[in-house]
């Protein structure tokens, strides 16, 4: 059983454990006082597990939660308490009303171009502030002075309390499961994807304006429908009490205390919080408690970023120790407190071991590469291993690329067919990366029109140029960070021209990073690689794409020579597999070797193109290469 | 007349909001910290001149002879907090929106919830205006006009004119390089955040001149004050000023003409539409980034 089904199969256990209590639990005498507080936690539960699937999973932080809360709360309010509609028929319209309120934000907010996550913060944070203005100022929407919620009837002979108990849960039970479906699918890995490196995801073939809007759209709607429930638990609805900056303010809270990068750590973080703010309202400390909760984001951000759920899983059983010392203790001796605070203590007791211990982990033994083995080669220089030269598969007409008065790159035409190995050289400034942008799409030509296997790219997104077949390394590589090597390598193509698992993509990344030589390392993360085994990831990562063409922009740059003969001896393997490459470079004395043609850029401009010796012996190339003086 | 006066008066307030977002926007663009808790200096600022304007009866002016240091030593504190944990940008925001909300709690504590308002007889400058003509303007935004226009420039030289100005030029462009060349970033950040600060405790006494006090509202500024750092450019001293004005002269103009409900509205798609136009922001010249 992986974690990830044990995951799920203990969520559904404690699903049926509280819908059990829910509906049982006042015949057994269970005081109400809990279901009240359970259904606290679970509106937090929801609104954290919502907020996280974009601005934990993709990294978007979002100041703006209050948005939905308010609209979805608003939503029931005002339709039932002044317009007699029925509560029932206000949740999905709440639902509807915030998905396109988050609908309109990310389609605006990811179309910035400039969009980074601190404008979406503060852009988010915006939001709510225009919304309570609207309310407040149009003071017809609710009467001016907020609007009681009648309760509506609940089903059978449920006693009010145990109605939102139950409604509340199942929003809840709602929210993680989706959150958790979202980690465990597809757009998980996409969103991770984005999270780590939202351009490179783009290249490889991730849709990621999609998947943003996707989880914006998603947790917009689940926040909404909390926000309607919400709207039942508090009983009167102010412009205060929904669109405050308390909610996000909690939200985030919560989601840094837990652990953003996976859907328990929000359900922890909101269970922690609420927990802890009912005790200290219950000993008349509430003006501490925005203190504390400044204090903990603080100092939690400082002291351990990742959050909760990271350090309890390298220390589960000491966590569990300590709750169980503290809570019995406290219990047996019964000198202060009741049930709930000796609770709250063993939670914190075991948060602060956790966070304390949890650093202290044993350190993961790195594989060390084994010295690459230069005998191989001369067996695979047999020169009729190489495929031979077929059709035009990209064709560059009169291409140009400007940067407001700066001339990039000026009438440049180039066909590249297939079983080519092309060398792209040029002085530093002479327009190689750009043009390597523009045929993965990073950049868009401002005149001119680049086919990729007879389709027009110019108009494309990256992410379209990787399906139709085009795949680049960057020149410092970019790896995902949170993921393994193997993880790196699958996600790529799990968003390849064939959709696929995460599960289908693991065997096959294998295969791949075995190309590379760097099979021995895939269950390492990229921050223990060294500079070489980095390019090689980016590489096996590029190849995982299914590309018909590469581009390998510096790939051999400051390499030691065991380390160049062994990036070579992957350029040439991939080659001969049918990949038709493009290689950036200026080490001429390798480009000679395993080069098919080469193609020689200067100022913008084409400058030669042709066999490699004749281009090396062109009088041109080598003045623009060494200067005027030189002589060959 | 009436739009002519909505325009001169939106633009003096707007000094206002400058005054506000130019610390914000100086450490966002050299430290690199996204400082929400500059909302917390300004905010005790405000209530430092209330309190020793109200407790003392001197005038509210005098009080930045004992405000403006302090809040200098506190804005330095600050930076060297920001300084020892080595925080990327974006968790500076999360770390100063924490130290935020304990500053508005605790100022909710001292000084209470409610609304707070310094005296007629202790501030004689809520109550003037000057006119000219058919135009009013009233004391307090002429005073918040002129001091932003004063620390605008006073900013603006030392960065371009002096050696320090340089050498916090360089650490905005890149830090460890600036290191290398013999730069001493600690000590230079500490002295901009304490400049930083001092500006907070200008701009809190000139808002408590003309408006009540309390804790809550140092989120309202969240909106519009972060509107004009990111409209004049993260780092730009003028660019500030002038995004400042311009969005003053926007809400007022919009209030006058249609009403106040619609200013935040054409406010933030104006925002909106600017960030798609121009990305870097409406004034950005390239001074300090």
């Amino acid at each position: 059983m992986t974690a990830g089904v044990r995951g799920a199969v203990v969520l559904l256990v404690v699903l049926f454990g509280l819908l059990a209590l829910g509906v049982f639990g006042p015949d057994l005498d269970f005081p109400s006082f809990y279901l009240v507080l359970l259904g606290t936690v679970f509106f937090w539960i929801a609104q954290t597990s919502s907020w996280n699937l974009l601005s934990g999973y993709a990294g978007y932080f979002s100041f703006g939660q209050a948005a939905y809360v308010g609209v979805g709360a608003y939503c029931t309010a005002v339709l039932t308490g002044r317009h007699g509609v029925s509560f029932y028929w206000t949740v999905p319209l709440a639902a509807v009303l915030c998905g396109l309120l988050a609908l309109g934000i990310g389609a605006v907010a990811f179309r910035l171009g400039s969009l980074r996550g601190e404008i979406f913060a503060l852009l988010t944070l915006a939001v709510p502030f225009i919304l309570s203005a609207f309310a407040r100022i149009n003071g017809d929407i609710d009467g001016g002075q907020g609007t009681i919620v009648p309760p509506p009837e609940a089903p059978g002979d449920m006693d009010f309390q145990q109605f939102q108990y139950l409604l509340a849960l199942i929003v809840a039970a709602l929210a993680v499961g989706v959150s958790y479906l979202v980690q465990h699918s597809r757009a998980g890995s996409a969103l991770t994807a984005i999270h780590d490196d939202e351009d490179v995801a783009e290249v490889l073939g991730v849709p990621t304006f999609r998947y943003k809007i996707l989880a914006i759209v998603a947790g917009g709607m689940l926040g909404g429908v909390a926000g309607s429930v919400y709207a039942l638990q508090i009983g009167f609805v102010t412009v205060e009490s929904v669109f405050g900056l308390t909610i996000p303010l909690f939200v985030i809270v919560m989601a840094v205390l837990g652990g953003r990068g996976h859907w328990l750590g929000p359900v922890l973080g909101a269970v922690l919080i609420v927990v802890l703010q009912d005790r200290l309202s219950s000993y008349g400390l509430d003006s501490w408690n925005a203190i504390f909760l400044g204090a903990i984001l603080a100092i939690l951000v400082a002291a351990a970023p990742a959050g909760l759920y990271a350090r309890l899983k390298a220390r589960p059983w000491v966590a569990l120790i300590a709750f169980v010392v503290v809570c019995g203790v406290l219990a047996i001796v019964n000198l202060w407190g009741e049930e709930l605070d000796w609770i709250l203590a063993g939670l914190l007791a075991a948060a602060a071991a956790a966070i304390v211990l949890g650093t202290r982990r044993k350190p993961v033994p790195v594989p060390q590469q084994a010295a690459p083995e230069p005998a191989v080669s001369t067996v695979e220089d047999e020169p009729d291993d190489v495929p031979p030269v077929g059709d035009v598969v990209v064709e560059c007409r009169n291409v140009a690329k400007h940067f407001g008065g700066v001339r990039a790159l000026e009438d440049v035409s180039l066909d590249i067919r297939t079983g080519e190995l092309i060398g792209l050289i040029g002085p530093n400034g002479s327009g190689k990366t750009t043009l390597v942008n523009l045929l993965s799409g990073t950049f868009r030509p401002t005149q001119g029109e680049i086919r990729v296997g007879g389709r027009d790219i110019t108009r494309l997104a990256p992410h379209q140029i990787a399906h139709v077949g085009v795949a680049r390394t960057y020149q410092i590589p970019k790896p995902f960070a949170s993921m393994t090597v193997r993880d790196n390598v699958a996600t790529a193509i799990m968003f390849g021209r064939e959709p696929m698992s995460l599960r289908a993509a693991r065997p096959l990344a294998e295969e791949h990073l075995a190309t590379v030589s760097l099979d021995h390392l895939a269950d390492s993360y990229p921050a223990s690689l060294n500079l070489h085994q980095r390019q090689l990831l980016e590489t096996a990562r590029a190849i995982a794409s299914g590309p018909k063409v590469l581009l390998l922009d510096e790939a051999l740059a400051g390499l030691n020579p065991a380390e160049l003969d062994n990036a070579v001896r992957v350029v040439r393997r991939i080659h001969r597999s049918g990949i038709t490459i493009v290689i950036v470079e200026h080490l001429l004395r390798v480009l000679n070797q395993v080069c098919t043609r080469i193609v020689v850029l200067d100022r913008g401009t084409k400058l030669a193109d042709g066999e490699p010796r004749t281009v090396m012996s062109d009088p041109d190339v080598v003045r623009a290469y060494l200067g005027r003086q030189a002589h060959v | 007349m009436n739009v002519v006066q909505a325009t001169l008066s939106g633009a003096l307030i707007g000094g206002l909001y400058a005054l506000m977002a130019i610390g914000l926007s100086v450490t966002w663009g050299v430290l690199r910290v996204i400082n929400l808790a500059h909302f917390g200096l300004i905010l005790i600022g405000a209530y430092l001149t209330f309190q020793l304007a109200t407790s003392w009866g001197i005038d509210p002016l005098l009080t930045l002879v004992v405000t403006v240091p302090a809040m200098f030593v506190a804005g330095a504190v600050l930076q060297w907090i920001f300084d020892r944990l080595a925080l990327t940008e974006f968790n500076s925001l999360l770390v100063s929106f924490g130290l935020l909300i304990i500053t508005i709690q605790v100022a909710s504590n001292v000084w209470s919830a409610d609304f707070q308002r310094m005296d007629a007889t202790v501030n004689p400058y809520a109550t003037e205006s000057v006119s000219i003509g058919r135009l009013v303007f009233p004391v307090t935004t002429l005073l918040a006009f002129v001091l932003a226009g004063l620390v605008v420039l006073g900013v603006h030289l030392v960065l371009r004119r002096t050696f320090a100005g340089r050498a916090l030029r360089a650490i905005a462009q890149d830090r460890a390089v600036a290191g290398a060349f013999g730069v001493d970033h600690r000590r230079l950040s500490l002295l901009l955040g304490g400049a930083v600060g001092a500006t907070a405790a200008l701009a809190g006494a000139v808002f408590s001149l003309s408006n009540a006090l309390t804790p809550e509202t140092a989120y309202e500024w969240f909106g519009i004050v972060f509107a004009v750092v990111i409209l004049g450019g993260i780092g730009e001293v003028v660019g500030t000023f002038a995004a400042g004005v311009l969005v003053g002269v926007l809400s007022g103009v919009v209030s006058v003409v249609w009403s106040p409900a619609t200013a935040p509205f054409v406010l933030f798609s104006a925002i909106i539409l600017a960030l798609l136009l121009r990305p870097r922001g409406l004034f950005a010249m390239g001074a300090v980034r």
